[in-house]
């Protein structure tokens, strides 16, 4: 499987959370901080599942420790990359 | 804490509804007082599949009330209890404020729970083989989520409780709370319940109790039929109704409508089976009701029965209603409303409170429907078919019973403003 881009990550990401939230997708930047976006702890496990479901990977535990969307891609793409080879 | 000696006196200052004959009081009034069926043909992709295809559906739809994050994380349970306790509140007219969220809890009522988040987990699991589960599986699923989500929804500090106890669940949940506060451990309660269990596992499960109703080949609406001759059973309903309990003080001191006093509650066990009622076991609840409002059986003129439609519940309450109140069982008038809106387990008790507590200020009487051929052992007046005027009505009262055996009776007061 290709390995999506940085790029292609976060707007899948942006989508989910603006759909979650039910806010404008625009508002959402790479640096947009998930609490000020009005996610909970629980809403970010919520949007950590989507993302496994969505990508075919698995967060570990010790890795939710996110704060910005640009984390959860970073995270992402990490996981794509190490689960992909 | 205040004084427990003194008993305040607990009023009804709010009602919110939603049910299979209409959401809002000014719409369940004018069908429960019209004889309205709201029991029809499932409306659900799996009810081929079902033996019983009949139900008594809500509508209600959770994004006209609910932002999509907010609805998203609860059951329908829990949706239709937070939607109905802030339609109760309006309704009160009530402002909570800081002074009084302290002063203020829940008590709630559920049968089933959070049928549909438990149902589609266990779906996803064993049908679709997934390996894991939504994050808000257990915050949706737990038993007290809905209570939980009222209590958030207004920063309430006071007690909060959830009961369950089979179809009496929203009846224990009122009459609980309104001793908490006849004995001053709270000013104002929201209790009642709500069950959403229209689920294909769900009826499965009933379907295998052998107490579903025949759907009526002639019109599904008319299929449930307590104290008729050729009732078949029960017919399951989903839905919820809150009220506002308060101190006749508080109240009175706000100068809010009271709707009706709760003059009495009792509750008691069947202890003879799990499934079958008995006449003691339910004596035993209305009679406790009566004592505890301090009345004599003659004072009460309005029973709104358990009357789930099965051969035994219909029998046994009516002995059981003859077996305390005597004569007198002769010359006040009773209905089942569920030949209507079906049975709504957990929530049954409540709604069928804020029918009775419309019934006590319209001065008129919902109907049993579908009362078409009397049965020799169901001899009293079950109101067949058509609402009855009945002028100066004061004292109703309310049963509910319960698989698992716990009954609940509640004694409404009309209070003339």
């Amino acid at each position: 499987m290709s390995v999506p881009s940085l790029d292609e990550i976060s707007k899948v990401l942006a989508k989910m959370i603006a759909d979650k939230m039910e806010i404008d997708v625009n508002t959402i930047t790479a640096e947009s901080n998930l609490t000020e976006l009005g996610l909970d702890s629980l809403d970010t496990f919520d949007l950590i599942f989507n993302a496994e479901d969505h990508f075919k990977i698995k967060v570990p535990n010790d890795q939710v420790q996110i704060e910005t969307l640009q984390d959860v891609t970073a995270l992402v793409h990490k996981l794509i990359v190490a689960q992909s080879s | 804490m205040r004084s427990m000696s003194q008993r305040h006196r607990v009023v009804i200052t709010g009602m919110g509804v939603v049910s299979p004959i209409g959401n809002g009081l000014p719409a369940l009034s004018e069908q429960a007082f019209r004889g309205v069926s709201g029991i029809k043909r499932l409306d659900a992709s799996f009810v081929d599949q079902l033996d019983c295809k009949i139900a008594a559906q809500s509508q209600f739809d959770p994004a006209q009330h609910f932002t999509k994050h907010a609805y998203s994380m609860l059951d329908r349970t829990s949706q239709l209890g937070l939607h109905t306790s802030i339609e109760a509140v309006k309704n009160a007219g009530l402002t909570i404020n800081d002074t009084l969220k302290p002063r203020m809890g829940i008590y709630f009522g559920t049968g089933m729970g959070s049928s549909h988040s438990i149902e589609e987990g266990y779906v996803r699991l064993y049908k679709d083989g997934a390996s894991r589960l939504k994050p808000f599986t257990v915050l949706m699923g737990m038993n007290n989520a809905a209570a939980s989500a009222i209590a958030l929804e207004y920063k309430l500090i006071g007690p909060n409780q959830t009961f369950s106890t089979a179809c009496s669940s929203s009846a224990v949940a009122i009459g609980e709370a309104a001793r908490l506060i006849q004995h001053g451990y709270t000013d104002v309660m929201l209790a009642g319940g709500a069950e959403a269990l229209l689920t294909f596992g769900t009826i499965k499960a009933w379907e295998a109790l052998r107490t579903l109703a025949d759907e009526d080949i002639e019109n599904a609406s008319r299929s449930c039929k307590p104290f008729s001759a050729d009732r078949t059973g029960l017919v399951l309903g989903e839905g919820a109704a809150m009220l506002v309990l308060e101190s006749y003080e508080h109240a009175t001191a706000r100068g809010a409508t009271i709707l009706a006093e709760i003059a009495g509650y009792g509750s008691a066990n069947d202890s003879g089976h799990i499934t079958q009622p008995s006449v003691n076991g339910q004596a035993a609840t209305i009679q406790a009701a009566l004592t505890d409002a301090n009345l004599p059986p003659n004072a009460i003129q309005y029973i709104n029965a358990h009357g789930t439609g099965t051969q035994l519940n219909d029998i046994t309450e009516t002995n059981a209603i003859k077996k305390v109140f005597g004569d007198h069982a002769y010359h006040l008038s009773v209905s089942s409303t569920k030949s209507m809106h079906g049975h709504l387990m957990g929530a049954a008790g409540a709604l069928e409170t804020v029918i009775t507590v419309l019934a006590l200020n319209a001065n008129t009487l919902p109907p049993t429907i579908n009362l078409k051929q009397p049965d020799a052992a169901c001899d009293l007046d079950y109101v067949p078919n058509k609402a009855k005027v009945l002028p100066k009505l004061e004292y109703v009262m309310t049963n509910s019973f319960a698989f698992g055996g716990t009954g609940a009776a509640l004694i409404l007061k009309k209070v003339n403003s």
